[in-house]
């Protein structure tokens, strides 16, 4: 009973540092797609980007792989406002969005992937730091670093994005242009170019989550797809357009996958978060903090 | 049968639109409408529903393509979106009063002047809202808590903060009880007073006529009437214009 209780303390404390990770990777989608409408699916591959530029800083230079995060996050906004100019003239001007525009992000993401199997090959890379290992001790319970760390830089990451939200002009020209914008070009206001500077946004997110993906674990180009199912998953079940939302799912998630795997076996963990998904989603189809 | 009435303007108009045809793709709406509007005028505009008013606003402001010309403010507003026309001093209050829900009165007010330079945009907002003192109390509040008649008012406070020349108002009134409706109307003769001229598409037929100088008629298309709305027999008319023929119950007059 000891051994249980134990170990279920030790799933769900895992489960809540790995939601905070989780809420890093499904930030950027909670933006391009909870806000502006757009599907994303390619968010992992560059998430996976971000992963290894971490890695190169860090063996290379051997820089910490956050601050090589940090040092290319305008590289990465630059680049999703390039990769939101090509989506608009392509699709969102001519009214095109759904379909072709998915199968854009999604030939986006192979092309990635692709990309990055050519140059990286398919070996596990990792990254060296102070907290890759070791755990931090607090009395009763010992949080792993390797956890710890992503879940810290998740809820910067969320904590931040909220105030520029809500506290700076261009944040507040975001969350109109996701809620009406005809109204905002009414307002002499360009929803393109609101829309271009959130994309960018998502897509440094995606900078500092590949630093946070390749802290928790060594990664290779093709685990970006285990990703797509989790992050939009957890985009729905906390409500688009819902940071604290998403925060919540992210958690659930984690904790629900985590108890999973420790009491019934890994490869159950997908299946039972899914399951989350779909009897939320029935009960409340808006998500928990839909609107 | 267009009747036309005697324009009391001397001097140039502020919008004159000629020969506007408008419609959504394959659909032709509007058919060669022509008006003007003086500065300072208010300027109603009547019609059964169907006969095209939202979308000769829409088309005006740049929402939609059209053919004709527009002319503001002695410029020529020949492929102007929405953007130009604001910023020309020409705004359009859409119906339905859509604000944003999610972000607060003041954030509202602060959005509505996009691209202002800030301290000349504090200055304006609270111009704004001092026409509608009531929801300059809850300028911190997020819009979702506003009543129908405040939402009303706020989204008719986004449209001052450009300092407009031209405000046009699409059926402010819609949803409104009386009493919401009459705090409206009375916020918009106050702008006149200020000399903003105003267009204002309105459903209320008694309550268009005692707020505005003129009266457009716009009927399946074309406008069908213009009058001074001092005129005589002007309900008659009225029903004439919208039935194309006399009606056994005669409008209040």
């Amino acid at each position: 009973m000891d051994v249980t209780l134990g170990l279920l303390t030790n799933a769900v404390i895992s489960g809540l540092l790995l939601g905070g990770f989780y809420a890093a990777v499904s930030i950027g989608v909670a933006i391009s797609f909870g806000m502006l409408d757009i599907v994303n699916i390619a968010h992992p591959a560059f998430i996976l980007l971000g992963s290894y530029v971490a890695f190169i800083g860090n063996t290379v230079f051997g820089i910490d792989p956050i601050l090589a995060a940090v040092i290319t996050l305008p590289a990465f906004y630059l680049l999703g406002m390039a990769a939101y100019q090509v989506y608009y003239v392509a699709f969102e001007r001519r009214d095109d969005q759904s379909l072709r525009g998915l199968s854009f992000f999604f030939g986006i993401l192979f092309i990635a992937e692709v990309t990055l199997t050519l140059i990286f090959g398919v070996d596990y890379r990792s990254v060296q730091a102070w907290y890759v290992v070791g755990n931090l001790n607090l009395y009763v319970v010992e949080l792993p670093w390797r956890l710890l760390v992503p879940f810290l830089l998740g809820m910067v990451m969320v904590a931040g994005l909220q105030v520029f939200l809500s506290r700076t002009f261009i944040g507040r020209a975001i969350q109109a242009v996701a809620q009406d914008q005809q109204a905002l070009r009414l307002m002499a206001a360009n929803p393109a170019r609101i829309k271009r500077i959130a994309f960018g946004l998502s897509f440094a997110t995606a900078a500092l989550a590949g630093a946070a993906l390749i802290i928790i674990q060594p990664v290779e180009p093709s685990i970006g797809r285990e990703y797509i199912g989790r992050i939009f998953a957890i985009c729905v079940l906390g409500g688009l357009g819902s940071f604290p939302g998403m925060v919540i799912a992210a958690v659930t998630l984690g904790i629900v996958e985590s108890l999973t795997s420790t009491f019934f076996g890994p490869s159950w963990a997908p299946a039972v978060a899914f399951g989350v998904l779909l009897v939320t989603l029935a009960v409340r189809p808006s998500g928990i903090l839909g609107r | 049968m267009p009747t036309s009435a005697p324009n009391s303007s001397r001097q140039e108009p502020l919008l004159e639109v000629a020969g506007l045809s408008a419609g959504y793709g394959k659909i032709v709406v509007l058919r060669d409408v022509a008006l003007t509007i003086g500065a300072g005028e208010a300027v109603a505009l009547l019609g059964p529903n169907g006969a095209g008013k939202t979308t000769l606003l829409r088309a005006i402001s740049g929402l939609l393509p059209r053919t004709g010309r527009v002319q503001f403010a002695g410029r020529t507003m020949a492929g102007a979106g929405p953007g130009d026309t604001v910023k020309a001093g020409l705004v359009h209050v859409v119906e339905g009063h859509r604000v944003f829900t999610q972000l607060s009165v003041f954030d509202n007010l602060l959005l509505a002047g996009f691209g202002l330079p800030r301290s000349k945009l504090t200055r304006q907002v609270e111009e704004a809202l001092s026409f509608f003192p009531e929801i300059a109390a809850k300028r911190n509040d997020r819009a979702v808590t506003l009543s129908g008649g405040q939402q009303q008012m706020l989204a008719v406070a986004q449209g001052l903060v450009r300092r407009p020349k031209l405000l046009m108002l699409d059926e402010p009134s819609a949803g409104l009880s009386p009493v919401l409706v009459d705090r409206v109307l009375a916020a918009m003769a106050r702008l006149r007073e200020a000399g903003t001229a105003i267009l204002l598409v309105e459903q209320l037929i008694e309550k268009a006529l005692a707020s505005a100088d003129r009266v457009y008629a716009l009927a399946r298309g074309s406008i069908v009437l213009e009058a001074r709305t001092d005129e005589a027999d002007l309900p008659n008319r009225l029903e004439h214009a919208y039935f194309g023929q006399d009606v056994s119950a005669p409008l209040a007059s």
